[in-house]
């Protein structure tokens, strides 16, 4: 049994962006449309900007992406979908969506902790021509339905297929990477079988300043961060509001 | 028995509370997703053989060795060879589907209109080429053809005189270079940044600042000042002043330089002074190395020298010819300006789209994007050793566009055929160097290899890596004096945007804020108070630039009395004053 799961080291993300442009060439996700924002817009994986709630010269900031954390046990989407839905596949620990069982209810929405849920507010649209881009290995989805990051599970059956052909059993752990851990040029994103002791991101996990987000809610994340700094771990808990001047963006 | 109206009924109702307990309503929910997935409008991804060719992005000179998955000869997936992308290289297989991609141009009025122009030349009047990206086969073609037109001039960006050895390096200081973030290639970058302590000074936070081990928050455009102090060239107080740093912070960091070498200090464009501070510290031949170039065929040494804008007069430009397709660094359109005659100039400009020079030109003819382009790209600044690679296209250039090197020749009278292929064989008839080929990575010596194969092998997306050169002599210890110029109350200072990105890069100007997206600016909280405008304000922008209608974001790492815009490249720094509407 595999249990895919990530490590991001907050200390080595520049904020760049290609983890979230590679997602969306990647999934078929259509450029912005003219009403879209940061609410209505559609980012599989999103980087956030905090910061230390300083002031100028003292202020620091990091950025932190955030995807569907992939959650272990009690998963909050799965358990109110009336559809169906949301699945977590016990052979890979994979929170699935599948699109064409959603109702549009965004009940996931308002259950997932981690605002990891978006919403299809309009018809998928591409510039003349850019439709010729779109990767064959991933069905679009349609106005009206939730979606989310599912670990590039069209790479995942990809990867299957060419294992099946060379009569292996298992995938290969390089032929299976999904789209923003190739596209990050800084090397901050990892991924790998969290089961598999000997991998990088167990090994990443067990790190003494690894963490997850909202770790207090129990929802047993596969999506581990690493941090050096204090006041990022200490966002990542979510503190009372108040209780520190964080503030973050994205 | 007969049957009643209130059987029928009861019949339909009991008929439509059966068939809830049966599949048939839900399948029926399925079916229509599934219908509705699948309408009309919803595009359909092709299908096709999955193929893997490779290449080397041109959106930059640091020309990423780029691995593209097609679908048939569609490329519909961008990947980095030695490691991942910029956001703009991963989605650079957009850019020909642009909704502002030129497709059309006035190709024939164009070349009538400089024919003309060239043949009212008066005797000190120029013709000139402005190209973006010097170094390029493409560039010595530009000089080449610009030394047999009288009064030819090839006009280019001043470019790094050295390259950078960042592998070498155990503290690197960056005089605002967005070292981290696009100064040179990332796979460089981030594989040689464990070894090294970054010391960022800069005024606003960037990116580069963020990930830091420390960022030294200095005033806007005090970058040499700091320069000259840790060089001595500087009074440590006087510096302090300009900097806004305490004097005890230049100090510490001289010695930090000095004692945890070999060190190396960096701006963006690699300033006399910046070298002249490298060879200070005897990082000549350890950090920093002489720039290395591919070899050329001999009989093009006869070529036009480049010539820096600062360099031409005013007001003797007639015919001004920009290459745009390769975009560098952008020069102020002001300052071209000044250059060109006063009565009835000609620009053209070859560009993918009219957003950078050509909104001031006469004409704009449309060059092939990448990857369209063939195209080869000079050595990046972080390069120790000279190279050659090409962009060879993925895709056919639409019908309708026009070789900026082509025109240009045409206009000279120059036939320069295969320009590209004659240079790969001067590289190899060389001898030096070996080839590296991106699908099976392995590298060959250029001896070994034939001549067409090495061709071959660089059309398919290999790369040519010649021998480091001797440093050699180290440059003299000359500093400039830095500029004291009056700090405005309010300065303008940009966060880059591209001329043409792909329309997914709206991920991180509209969907998040992660990027300041166009038409936005950011200010510290104090000098928004102090222009009376809030966080999500709309505003004037007024800065030497002009006039534009703006939206405020309020981030406190940003230093006060500073403006960050979002702007094209070629904006210059300077006073601005931002109004609420």
């Amino acid at each position: 049994m595999k249990r895919y799961g990530m490590s991001i080291d907050v200390d080595r993300c520049n904020g760049c962006g290609a983890c979230m442009v590679a997602c969306a060439v990647e999934n078929n996700i259509p450029p912005a449309h003219q009403g879209a924002n940061d609410r209505k817009g559609i980012t599989w994986i999103r980087v956030y900007r905090v910061d230390n709630g300083e002031d100028f010269p003292d202020r620091r900031s990091a950025f932190v992406p955030v995807l569907c954390q992939q959650c272990g046990e009690h998963t909050p989407c799965a358990s109110v979908c009336p559809q169906q839905a949301v699945d977590v596949d016990p052979a890979t620990g994979i929170v699935g969506q599948m699109p064409e069982r959603c109702l549009g209810c965004r009940y996931c929405m308002a259950a997932c902790p981690y605002h990891a849920r978006y919403f299809n507010w309009w018809d998928p649209a591409w510039p003349a021509g850019m439709e010729k881009t779109l990767n064959p290995d991933v069905a679009l989805r349609m106005r009206g339905v939730v979606e989310k990051c599912n670990f590039c599970h069209g790479r995942w059956h990809a990867a299957k297929q060419r294992a099946a052909a060379a009569g292996k059993k298992d995938i290969d752990p390089a032929d299976y990477v999904p789209a923003c851990v190739d596209a990050c040029p800084t090397g901050a994103i990892r991924f790998g079988d969290l089961n598999d002791s000997a991998t990088a991101v167990a090994e990443d996990a067990r790190k003494p300043e690894s963490f997850r987000l909202l770790e207090k809610l129990h929802t047993d994340p596969k999506i581990y961060y690493r941090s050096k700094k204090d006041w990022v771990k200490e966002i990542a808990s979510a503190p009372r509001p108040g209780a520190r001047k964080e503030s973050l963006r994205g | 028995m007969t049957t009643t109206r209130r059987d029928l009924l009861r019949f339909a109702g009991g008929a439509a509370f059966g068939a809830f307990l049966t599949p048939a309503p839900w399948r029926l929910i399925t079916d229509t997703a599934l219908w509705s997935e699948n309408w009309p409008g919803i595009p359909r991804p092709a299908r096709g053989e999955i193929r893997t060719k490779f290449t080397h992005c041109s959106l930059c000179p640091a020309g990423c060795a780029v691995r593209a998955r097609c679908v048939g000869q569609q490329p519909v997936a961008l990947a980095g060879v030695f490691g991942g992308l910029c956001p703009f290289g991963v989605t650079a297989h957009h850019l020909p589907y642009h909704p502002a991609r030129l497709r059309q141009g006035p190709v024939k009025e164009a070349a009538a209109a400089v024919a003309a122009a060239i043949a009212k030349c008066g005797p000190r009047e120029r013709v000139a080429v402005l190209d973006l990206r010097p170094g390029r086969t493409a560039s010595w073609t530009y000089r080449r053809a610009m030394a047999g037109v009288r009064n030819g001039t090839y006009i280019a960006p001043a470019q790094p005189p050295v390259s950078v050895n960042l592998a070498n390096a155990r503290t690197v200081l960056s005089l605002g270079a967005p070292l981290l973030d696009g100064w040179c290639s990332p796979a460089n970058a981030f594989a040689a940044r464990d070894r090294f302590r970054l010391i960022q000074a800069e005024p606003v936070e960037s990116r580069t600042a963020s990930l830091a081990d420390t960022w030294l928050p200095i005033r806007t455009g005090s970058e040499q000042a700091l320069a000259l102090s840790l060089a001595g060239a500087l009074d440590t107080r006087d510096a302090a002043e300009r900097t806004g740093l305490a004097e005890r912070q230049i100090v510490d960091l001289a010695r930090e330089l000095k004692e945890n070498g070999p060190a190396l200090v960096i701006d963006c464009r690699m300033s006399q002074n910046v070298v002249a501070l490298n060879v200070d510290l005897g990082s000549w031949g350890r950090t920093i190395v002489p720039r290395p170039e591919a070899p050329v065929p001999a009989a093009w040494k006869t070529a036009a020298p480049p010539a820096e804008l600062a360099a031409v007069p005013d007001g003797s430009i007639r015919v001004l010819l920009i290459d745009e397709s390769a975009p560098g660094e952008y020069l102020p359109w002001n300052e071209i300006q000044k250059k060109l005659v006063s009565g009835n100039p000609l620009v053209v400009a070859f560009a993918c789209s009219r957003e950078g020079y050509g909104q001031h030109a006469q004409f704009v003819l449309p060059a092939a994007a990448f990857p369209e382009v063939t195209d080869d790209l000079p050595a990046a600044v972080d390069a120790v050793a000279p190279g050659f690679r090409l962009a060879t296209p993925l895709i056919p250039a639409p019908d309708g566009l026009v070789n900026p090197v082509d025109f240009v020749a045409g206009v000279a009278g120059l036939a320069a055929p295969d320009a590209l292929r004659q240079r790969a064989d001067a590289i190899h008839a060389s001898g030096k160097g070996k080839l590296v080929t991106y699908a099976d990575g392995k590298s060959a010596a250029v001896k070994e290899v034939k001549a067409d194969e090495f061709w071959k092998a660089l059309n398919a997306g290999a790369c040519w890596t010649g021998d480091a050169a001797q440093p050699g002599r180290a440059p003299g210890r000359d500093f400039s004096p830095a500029a004291e110029a009056a700090v405005p109350a309010l300065t303008a200072v940009a966060a880059e945007l591209a001329i043409a990105d792909s329309p997914l890069m709206s991920k991180v100007y509209q969907e998040s804020n992660l990027r300041l997206g166009p038409d936005r600016v950011a200010m510290h909280p104090r000098s928004a108070r102090e222009c009376g405008v809030e966080d999500g304000a709309k505003a004037t922008l007024e800065t030497s630039a002009g006039q534009r209608r703006v939206e405020v974001m309020i981030d406190s790492g940003i230093c006060p009395g500073v403006v960050l815009v979002a702007a094209r490249p070629g904006f210059e720094p300077g006073q601005a004053k931002v109004v609420r509407i």
